[in-house]
């Protein structure tokens, strides 16, 4: 089965002194998991997602009217940093990496199985 | 429960998981088993067969072989169907296999951490006992609709999410063993709340106490299980004297010890024997032991509060739980003094405490014991405007005329 993990982080996750220290070590450990994941084939795709002060958001509302917002689409404590997609056979095979996947206090990790479309 | 009832109640777990992890879906292998139940009804018009089990899984998985060559005919007029339907003749054949032991797996699955904490107890009775979702509901004072949403959705989220049909790995083993602890200890709270009210709850109780028999039977290694399997029994030993003519509650200390059921607490003891001889201390071993230590009464005469108070030292160091730390006090209280208790009780931080009845209860049984009418009396007031369920209101009120 394909699963993606969605990396929530605190917004102020790496604020402040010794900030910029930890998220390259943090980054460097997504760097070492993905590299492992993808030679034991188990990693299909994934990135980080640049800070959220760079999002803009279409909204759609009544009878299709689309509009364009600055920022993310809502506003959390929790910011989404990046995904990996994997295919592992099952959900505590899933879990057991979300598990590895580096964080700071307070990430989240969600796991949420793909739609698989027939061919 | 008629011969019969029984019969099939203790065929079902390992007919059911041997058909769940056959088919790898619980609404079919629950339907398999009911259309097999159904049918035996039918085939057994005066006295069950000598392996009832044995007929369960033949007659269930004939059932779910055929259903499923159905589905694949239908299927069929939709190119490439998916997999190649069984014969008759294969699904006779796969029936004549022993039923392979499966029970472990079905509960590791029923309570997976993945699912909510309340819809685990739910889908377990539902799944493992065969509990309907109108008892369930009754059970978990909840409206019949919505226990029912509550096992659906998370049997859909079962297959959607890829929850394996597995025991755990020994790396997730202590998450996943604790899982199902949680979810057998939150099945008997409500079993045990009941017990106050009318009887047809009784038989819920009967379950979970099969159930944590089961897994005992099942996991005879780990200490925690055969706690919970012996807490179980000693709650359960006490029931037919928790309530008194009049329908109010009667605490342990003061009930007839000529009704407690004896086999029940040996069969209890039997089991923390064994997991004192595991050699692993746990929450549920120490909380066991407690509701043991007052079952020594029906020997003693007596119930030994001081040991009591000092397990429940070990216990809040353990579980530092509100509930822990009132039921100390009051066991300081008996075991060393009212004053002793009453300190103990302060210290818990009553401001989190004032919508919780027992700690009012604790509290008014503290002064009373120190002379203190007017602050019982007050304790017991805030106690009774909780609302308490009739038989403990009874047990109250009874308290209250008897301060004046």
């Amino acid at each position: 089965m394909q699963y993606m993990l969605l990396v929530y982080e605190p917004a102020d996750a790496y604020e402040g002194e010794g900030g910029e220290a930890l998220l390259q070590d943090v980054v460097g450990r997504h760097m070492a998991l993905a590299e492992e994941l993808r030679a034991a084939g188990v990693q299909i795709e994934g990135a980080g997602l640049q800070g959220v002060e760079t999002a803009t958001t279409v909204l759609t509302g009544a009878g299709g009217r689309q509009t364009i917002h600055d920022g993310p689409f809502a506003e959390t404590r929790e910011h989404f940093g990046g995904y990996y997609v994997i295919d592992v056979p099952d959900l505590d095979a899933a879990l057991a990496i979300a598990r590895r996947v580096p964080g700071v206090e307070g990430t989240k990790i969600e796991v949420r199985p793909l739609i698989v479309h027939d061919q | 429960m008629t011969a019969f009832g029984r019969a099939i109640a203790e065929a079902r777990p390992r007919v059911v998981a041997a058909l769940a992890a056959r088919l790898r879906d619980l609404d079919q292998a629950e339907d398999a088993f009911a259309e097999a139940a159904a049918a035996a009804l039918a085939a057994w018009p005066n006295q069950a067969p000598r392996d009832p089990g044995a007929w369960l899984w033949r007659a269930a998985l004939r059932k779910a072989l055929d259903a499923r060559r159905r589905a694949a005919v239908r299927a069929r007029l939709v190119p490439d169907a998916p997999e190649p339907p069984p014969t008759p003749e294969e699904a006779l054949m796969a029936a004549d296999e022993p039923i392979p032991d499966e029970r472990l797996r079905l509960i590791f699955v029923c309570c997976h951490p993945a699912l909510a904490l309340d819809a685990r107890a739910a889908l377990t009775l539902k799944v493992v006992c065969g509990l309907s979702a109108e008892r369930l509901a009754r059970a978990f004072l909840v409206p019949e609709p919505t226990m029912l949403q509550r096992i659906t959705r998370a049997k859909t989220k079962i297959a959607a999410a890829g929850v394996p049909f597995e025991v755990p790995s020994p790396a997730a083993w202590p998450e996943r063993i604790e899982a199902v602890l949680a979810t057998l200890e939150i099945a008997y709270a409500q079993a045990y709340e009941d017990a106050a009210l009318a009887g047809d709850t009784a038989g819920f109780a009967a379950e979970v106490l099969r159930l944590s028999g089961l897994l005992a039977e099942l996991l005879p290694d780990d200490p925690e299980v055969l706690a919970l399997a012996a807490l179980v029994r000693f709650a359960e030993a006490r029931r037919p004297a928790r309530l008194d003519d009049s329908g109010a509650m009667v605490p342990p200390h003061e009930q007839d010890v000529g009704l407690w059921r004896r086999d029940l607490i040996a069969a209890g003891v039997r089991l923390m024997d064994r997991a004192a001889g595991l050699g692993r201390s746990g929450p549920r071993q120490v909380l066991a032991a407690i509701h043991g230590a007052h079952l020594t009464r029906a020997e003693t005469g007596a119930t030994p509060w001081r040991d009591i108070a000092a397990l429940y030292d070990v216990l809040l160091a353990l579980r530092p739980t509100p509930v822990t730390a009132v039921n100390r006090a009051v066991a300081i209280g008996e075991a060393f003094g009212p004053d002793q208790g009453l300190a103990a009780l302060a210290q818990v931080g009553p401001e989190r405490l004032q919508a919780w009845l027992p700690y009012h209860a604790a509290r008014a049984g503290l002064f009373a014991a120190a002379g203190e009418a007017v602050e019982a009396r007050a304790a017991l007031d805030a106690a009774l405007a909780l609302r308490p369920p009739p038989a403990e209101r009874l047990y109250l009120e009874r308290r209250r005329r008897s301060l004046g």
